[in-house]
């Protein structure tokens, strides 16, 4: 009996953990949907430049992954800026030219990134390993990982720093604003395609600071984007499109529906239950989290 | 409507062009014998691919110094494809290097559910086809003769070596299955479960997960809760090495943890695990201390070269461009039927022992397998069975985590 309630703290507490990394994930991603109304296909491929950015802070010059994250993020801020301005910003301007195709651009650049760290570092897999890598805090006989608490606890401020960010600061507003209604923001006097340059770089450093925060426990190679795509257009759609605070509940939930998935059904049907989960959101609550709010 | 019709345009124009420049080319250069070598070379599985295309560029350049790449005055040409680690990839690759580029035979196939879409293609086709290392039993149970399975062991025979040492020194009442998803992990558990009911052994778990999960624990506890003597594990490298961390964080202790080849064997795994490595066994085809000669000339080399360790993975395409040039070296003529004979009459003692293409238990052209048991120390992967070619003495029971 006692051991039951282990296995369920054990996994309710680790769901809610991880959930809290692909929250922060989900974010960038909805940040660029909400801004932009395009689908960011690229936002795994950014994830995974962060975590390459981290990474050789770490191996080639010792500076812990929670440090570089902080090299990363505005590494990432730029080249998020400069794939906007120079790329999706020329698309959008066009209107001659169908929203699907601009989808289809931000696939391309994935393919270019995921490419291009190919070339740099082969297709190796590649970890960093600290001296807390394996570490884990022990509650009665749960054993939690450290590089799993302090990636939640950092996630979470990053999450609340956000929603400052964009509550109380006129940039914020601003961005807000354009993710309303970009034709009234800009009669306001809203430089829009600032404003989007600065959300997609926003939305990249986000992305890199998610998988810096999973790099102390996990690994990573050119083609590990591709999972974070995926799982951060679920929470997506399901936190609602465009919504912050939608992202960061759906992330904890799909998280929290992975880890129960994997301990009481099977952990070859891990994926599946995130899965099920969009398609009844998509059903039945199109709007996602937003839309029960705002009832 | 007419949004709709210019992408119909759009879409028949990008059509038309693949057409025509698939189209042309295919001439028939008469003065070169092609082998169409098909690997993943972009995707998750990459890191094979590479590992596998260096060794059979290494072998070839040694073929080519002792003057074995020229057939009767035709020189080989290796021609690599991308399967990407996808099946679809896989099959329009296949179609290509036979249709197009007009092979002589065709070589190369990493995970399992790749090799069986080669395999079928070029059976349906009657292309010769010489599998390096997509080892699900399937392969080679259906019949296929245009399909030869030399280096690599069907999955569910990984195990010989091992099955002799559980019998002497193991015993185990109770044993758990772990294997990630794919087809490589369902085949290599299913000759487990199979074996394990033949000799009365309870498995007391058996669970598939999905590959590329960053938290096992759910699993490694309800794993802990049936207390097994002994954990069979089917996993790729970093998989492999997250499961043993996380095993030490929840200071979880078995008998003995053995790994079924794959990432249990790869140098990878013991950067990754660190010290929580030490004792994991794993099955394994081929080792660099193996006894067969030329085995440890083509690791020194490998490692020289590339800069990298390489595993039994770059040793089975070494050994395979060797079979493929000696195969093509005997072929009287150079058509499919001639060189499915040439194949077919193959006595090569290779890097990973003698090779032979026979038929034997339902398998066709599927040569016997030499297996090994192998367990780490200390970064070290040390030839624990069969007794009589180990390089160190098994550890077993290993010592629990806080023992060590």
């Amino acid at each position: 009996m006692e051991d039951m309630w282990i296995k369920f703290g054990q996994t309710v507490i680790c769901g809610i953990l991880l959930g809290g990394m692909y929250s922060l994930i989900a974010i960038g991603m909805t940040l660029i949907m909400g801004v932009m109304k395009i689908v960011n296909l690229a936002h795994g491929a950014l994830v995974m430049v962060g975590m390459y950015v981290t990474y050789v802070c770490a191996t080639y010059y010792g500076i812990d992954p929670y440090i570089g994250m902080f090299i990363a993020m505005p590494v990432l801020f730029l080249l998020g800026c400069l794939i906007q301005k120079y790329m999706i910003n020329r698309l959008v301007e066009v209107d001659s030219i169908l929203p699907e195709n601009q989808v289809l651009l931000t696939v391309g650049i994935m393919l270019v990134l995921t490419e291009v760290i190919r070339l740099i570092f082969n297709s190796d897999y590649r970890s960093v390993t600290t001296s807390y890598s394996s570490e884990a805090i022990y509650i009665g006989a749960m054993s939690i990982s450290v590089p799993l608490v302090i990636g939640f606890i950092i996630a979470m401020a990053f999450t609340f720093l956000l929603h400052m960010f964009l509550t109380n600061t006129d940039l914020g507003k601003s961005i807000r604003a354009t993710a309303q209604d970009r034709d009234a923001a800009v009669y306001m006097g809203v430089n829009s395609s600032k404003i989007t340059m600065i959300t997609f770089g926003l939305g990249a450093a986000l992305a890199a600071a998610g998988g810096s925060l999973l790099l102390p426990m996990f690994y990573l190679f050119p083609d590990v984007g591709h999972l974070f795509t995926a799982k951060s257009f679920i929470i997506t759609i399901l936190g609602g499109l465009g919504s912050t605070w939608g992202a960061a509940i759906g992330g904890l939930i799909i998280g929290l529906a992975e880890s129960l998935g994997a301990t009481y059904i099977s952990m070859g049907y891990k994926d599946v239950v995130g899965l099920v989960i969009f398609l009844l959101v998509l059903l039945f609550l199109p709007g996602g989290i937003r839309s029960l709010v705002k009832r | 409507m007419k949004k709709y019709r210019k992408v119909l345009t759009v879409l028949l124009l990008v059509s038309f062009l693949a057409l025509v420049t698939t189209g042309c080319g295919g001439g028939d250069s008469s003065d070169t014998v092609k082998v169409g070598i098909i690997l993943p070379l972009t995707g998750p599985e990459a890191m094979f691919g590479e590992m596998e295309k260096n060794s059979f560029d290494l072998a070839y350049e040694e073929l080519k110094a002792a003057g074995k790449t020229s057939i009767g005055g035709k020189e080989i040409v290796l021609m690599y494809e991308d399967d990407q680690g996808k099946q679809d990839v896989a099959k329009s690759a296949t179609e290509k290097l036979i249709n197009k580029d007009q092979v002589a035979m065709l070589s190369g196939g990493y995970s399992s559910a790749c090799t069986n879409v080669i395999a079928q293609s070029a059976q349906s086709m009657q292309k010769p086809f010489l599998i390096a290392t997509g080892s699900s039993d399937d392969i080679t149970r259906q019949g296929w003769s245009y399909v030869f399975r030399g280096t690599a062991a069907p999955a569910s025979k990984y195990t010989g070596a091992f099955w002799d040492m559980m019998e002497k020194v193991v015993k185990p009442q109770n044993v758990a299955i772990i294997f990630e998803n794919t087809d490589f992990g369902i085949s290599s558990s299913k000759g487990f479960r199979e074996e394990c009911q033949k000799r009365g052994i309870n498995v007391v778990f058996d669970q598939a997960y999905e590959h590329g999960a960053i938290d096992f624990k759910p699993m490694l506890a309800n794993l802990r809760s049936t207390n097994p003597d002994m954990i069979f594990a089917t996993s790729y490298v970093m998989d492999a090495s997250m499961i043993i961390n996380q095993m030490k964080e929840l200071n979880f202790n078995t008998k003995l943890f053995v790994g079924n080849g794959a990432g249990y064997t790869m140098p990878e795994f013991y950067e990754n695990a660190g010290a929580a490595s030490d004792y994991v066994a794993s099955t394994s085809l081929w080792v660099p201390s193996v006894t067969w000669s030329g085995a440890d000339e083509y690791y020194n080399k490998y490692k020289q070269k590339y800069g990298k360790e390489p595993d039994y993975h770059g040793a089975q395409a070494y050994t395979t461009m060797y079979i493929i040039a000696d195969a093509l070296g005997r072929a009287t003529d150079l058509t499919s039927p001639g060189i499915q004979k040439a194949m077919k009459e193959t006595d090569f003692n290779s890097i990973m022992g003698p090779i032979k293409f026979e038929d034997w238990e339902g398998f066709t052209n599927q040569n016997k397998p030499i297996t090994y048991v192998v367990q780490w120390d200390k970064g070290k992967l040390e030839v624990v069975w069969p007794e009589d070619v180990k390089s160190a003495s098994y550890v077993y029971p290993v010592p629990n985590w806080n023992e060590r």
